[in-house]
């Protein structure tokens, strides 16, 4: 779980940083986190709308993390310097331009691996992370395990992150939220019921399958982006197997019937190792306990529809059941 | 010559412990339909229960600095005990992570998180205790074996012939086991077909706990293997190789033993092949080949075809 | 074209078969479970397909829908081989089939059901959908327009807001039929409509049926159980037994065949 360290590393550097300037009782970095959790979850949540268990969120994470990451310490042009801060509008465009190779490698890959059904699926996919993060580790410019150090920052302190990192995060809910009423959305809910009525019905449940893989990634890619500048330091294990655990864990234990389960799942699951940092060490325990018992208490996870129902049908996907 | 020779030999023994993991998948899945993800710290477990039954110590950074057990087991002795305390540990995995939710009939997926939660709890349980740095077993833990024999011109390190002939043994009896014995043939129809194993008198729910107690034990015995031929880098060891055994499986095809067998020795003898100045995509290549498996036959190597009934 | 007599006329060079099946196969190991079945479908007639379990009524389904891949043999749109088109692809040409045993979107409501099927007509781009322009909206309101009609005309209005797997058999028939409908086809497939109605409802499917086929300007292939409600519904019909087209003709032609008779009634009997 060297990832983790890195984040806690990260996290730890922000709140020291922010907590100067503003209230010290408010972790900024921590709240950036978890926001970035909430995105990673959404992310896997995406094709599992359209009945698809991909695990390949960390792997396009990781792209756009490190095509950012190299962008901003290699292209002067950017507007990267030794002492000043990293142009906003550079910034926004490597979380666009994260997005945009992701999703062009989602649509690549997507058209193979697509063809999978079910448990074939998520081990493919588990492979393509680890592909992905060794041929990042080889990559000669990304600096091999150690990984790119000294990314540019746009912000003065954590607490600038958490505007990008929300507005991010409104846009992916906006989506999901408006895929419900439109044609794609109830493809993909089609296709979770029940994939050959749904071909028999005129859906392309290819292109509606690799267009959810697509919008996954993106998000994920973006999220890099995002993150590689937040964290200050990028490597390959950033988009390792053990990211695509927790992210699938967001989204098992917030509940995958509404984007609401995955970004609870992952603001929750998020906060929950460092908020479990006074317990030390056991807090990779306690978070492994959570995850082992979650589904056993709760297993239709946090959000489950008929909360949903009783809170009005905000946020309800229109598979249901 | 002799290169070839150690080289197929190193990918061998390589690949028998990956058809060692993937066989405990195996088991696991072709009576319940779901994959074990705490297989991967079971084989860490194994790894470190035979280091300290063969009396090591642990390091200053773990949670009980200088502790050993009292005993000084052989090496044979140990790696018997290591797999079999990681057989009653997966049998505990099974009660937390698998029995609830099959009571409940609920989502097979759900017991892949329990799973990876198990496996996560183990394997950060054996951080606090061992601490995260990796331990070389001991020199001489192989006592009255010499450290290298010559095989055909071919200088060969010893340890490696043992993992190969151990696992070998162990694929053979567990083969035998399951052609031949009633308890063998009583969990092969279980896996065939439950319903009509229930109705023939089989206790299905005993046969998934002995399918967890071998897949475990199976696991316990990698991890114990390859620790003493290379050394355990740390708690995390295991994962690697359950993501490996997991290629394999697929490679092999869900739920076929001889595919589990032959998926592990091609894995093996293909990472050897990979030439030394390009090891660091060795990790890889696994992968790899099962990306490209996967696309040229879904369903695996020896897999069976899946058919929708309409 | 098969040399039966019993078909209409034919003038000939005049393309008149909306679907034709040639010599279709289907072979599941050694299992032959379509052998070299031939007939064309006239636009506009009701053709209906009958013969005991295992005949093959449902594989002849699965590889006119594309479900299934054939192991031999042509199905032909209009005069266009389609043998190798995906099932969504031959939805898309017109036409629309229901199950055997039902396969409905069981988590989403009835209406949701129908707005499925309803995702082309008219269509709108996803970017539309996603900033829900005006464009988006003036199709999601054609859609629900179209799908409260199909509704009404099929007595579910009463249900729209209810899950599809929740309802009563006879109404999980009928909104299969309605999901059909909703893809606009020009040829409707149904499998064994009248399976586990009560005899209230069968009396009133053939009704149904006649009337949906007036309305939507349907050809329809109806496999059968019920052989009377076969008989009074079709203009023609043809008989699978053990995969083999073993009759083809109007119900008073099959009715008389001594082989539909050996193999079928008089099997039964």
């Amino acid at each position: 779980m060297d990832c983790r360290a890195v984040q806690r590393h990260a996290v730890q550097r922000h709140a020291s940083d922010s907590g100067r300037s503003t209230d010290a009782m408010i972790d900024h970095g921590l709240l950036v986190q978890m926001l970035i959790g909430a995105l990673l979850g959404i992310s896997v949540y995406l094709p599992l709308m359209a009945g698809q268990l991909s695990l390949a969120t960390p792997a396009f994470y990781a792209v756009g993390g490190t095509l950012a990451a190299l962008l901003s310490t290699r292209w002067a042009a950017l507007g990267a310097s030794a002492d000043g801060r990293f142009p906003l509008p550079s910034f926004l465009l490597e979380v666009l331009l994260g997005g945009v190779l992701a999703g062009l490698l989602a649509l690549l890959v997507g058209r193979l691996v697509l063809r999978l059904q079910g448990i074939y699926l998520a081990i493919a996919t588990i492979a393509l992370v680890e592909i992905v993060r060794v041929a990042i580790l080889n990559l000669p410019l990304a600096g091999g395990a150690i990984g790119i150090f000294a990314i540019p920052q746009p912000f003065a302190n954590a607490a600038g992150y958490l505007l990008p990192a929300l507005a991010l995060l409104a846009l992916a809910a906006w989506s999901c939220q408006r895929l419900e009423s439109m044609p794609l959305g109830r493809a993909m809910a089609a296709i979770r019921a029940d994939e050959l009525a749904a071909r028999c019905m005129g859906i392309d449940t290819t292109a509606t399958k690799l267009s959810a893989f697509v919008l996954s990634a993106v998000l994920a890619g973006s999220t890099g982006a995002l993150a590689a500048h937040f964290l200050n330091t990028w490597n390959a294990r950033q988009g390792s197997f053990d990211v695509s655990i927790t992210t699938l864990a967001f989204v098992i234990l917030g509940g995958s019937r509404s984007w609401l389960g995955p970004v609870m799942g992952g603001l929750l699951l998020t906060a929950l190792p460092e908020l479990l940092r006074p317990v030390g060490d056991v807090r990779l325990v306690l978070f492994g306990l959570v995850i082992l018992l979650g589904p056993v208490l709760f297993p239709q996870g946090l959000i489950t529809p008929a909360l949903l129902e009783r809170i009005g049908g905000f946020g309800r996907q229109e598979a249901q059941g | 010559m002799d290169v070839l020779l150690q080289t197929l030999l190193n990918g061998a023994a390589a690949g028998g412990v990956y058809a060692l993991v993937a066989l405990g998948y195996t088991l696991v899945f072709s009576v319940l339909g779901v994959i074990n993800f705490a297989q991967g710290a079971l084989f860490s477990l194994g790894g470190y229960l035979t280091y300290l039954l063969m009396g090591g110590h642990i390091s200053v950074s773990g949670g009980l600095p200088g502790w050993g057990l009292p005993i000084a087991l052989p090496f044979a002795a140990a790696l018997l005990l290591a797999a079999a305390g990681a057989a009653l540990l997966s049998l505990l995995v099974e009660r937390l992570a698998f029995a609830p939710l099959r009571r409940r009939n609920a989502e097979p997926l759900l017991s892949l998180i329990t799973s990876l939660g198990a496996g996560l709890v183990l394997v950060n349980l054996l951080q606090l205790l061992m601490g995260a740095e990796g331990y070389a077993f001991p020199a001489g833990s192989l006592a009255g074996l010499p450290a290298v024999v010559s095989l055909g011109g071919a200088r060969i390190r010893s340890v490696q012939v043992l993992l190969l002939l151990i696992c070998a043994a162990v694929v053979l009896l567990l083969t035998l086991w399951l052609e031949g014995s009633r308890g063998g043939r009583a969990l092969r129809a279980v896996a065939e077909d439950p319903t009509t194993a229930r109705l023939l008198g089989i206790d299905s729910d005993a046969m998934v706990r002995l399918a967890f107690l071998l897949s475990g034990a199976l696991a316990g015995l990698g991890g114990g293997l390859v620790g003493v031929s290379v050394s355990l880098p740390g708690p995390y060891f295991g994962i690697g190789y359950g993501l490996k055994g997991l290629t394999v499986l697929v490679l092999g095809g869900l739920g076929s033993v001889p595919g589990a067998i032959a998926g592990g020795l091609l894995m093996g003898l293909a990472e050897a092949m990979v030439p030394s100045g390009a090891s660091g995509w060795r990790d890889a290549l696994a992968f790899a080949i099962l990306f490209v498996v996967l696309l040229l036959r879904p369903t695996g190597l020896l897999g069976r075809r899946l058919v929708e009934k309409v | 074209m098969n040399g039966t007599s019993a078909g209409p006329t034919v003038p000939p060079g005049q393309p008149t078969a909306l679907l034709e099946v040639k010599d279709l196969s289907c072979r599941f190991g050694g299992l032959l479970a379509l052998d070299r079945v031939s007939f064309a479908l006239q636009p506009g007639e009701i053709f209906g397909v009958m013969g005991p379990n295992g005949a093959g009524k449902t594989t002849l389904f699965n590889l006119i829908t594309g479900v299934t891949p054939a192991s031999g043999g042509a199905v032909c749109w209009r005069d266009e081989p389609i043998t190798s088109l995906p099932p969504d692809r031959r939805n898309r040409l017109g036409m629309a089939r229901t199950f055997q045993n039902l396969r409905l979107f069981e988590g989403l409501s009835v209406l949701e059901n129908l707005l499925v099927a309803l995702q082309r007509q008219p269509r709108s781009s996803t970017l539309a959908g996603l900033l829900n322009s005006p464009v988006h909206r003036r199709a999601e309101a054609q859609r629900f327009e179209r799908a409260w009609q199909l509704l009404e005309e099929l007595r579910l209005d009463g249900l729209a807001e209810r899950q599809a797997g929740g309802l009563a058999y006879g109404d999980r028939r009928r909104l299969e039929i309605a999901r059909a409908l909703a893809t606009r086809p020009t040829l409707l497939l149904l499998d064994e409509p009248a399976a586990g109605l009560n005899p209230t409802e069968k009396e009133g499917l053939a009704e149904l049926i006649e009337a949906l086929r007036s309305r939507h300007r349907l050809t329809l292939l109806v496999i059968e159980h019920h052989v009377p409600l076969l008989m009074r519904l079709c203009n023609r019909m043809a008989v699978l037994d053990f995969g083999v087209r073993i009759a083809l003709g109007t119900p008073e032609q099959v009715r008389r065949d001594p082989k539909v008779i050996e193999a079928y009634l008089g099997g039964a009997a």
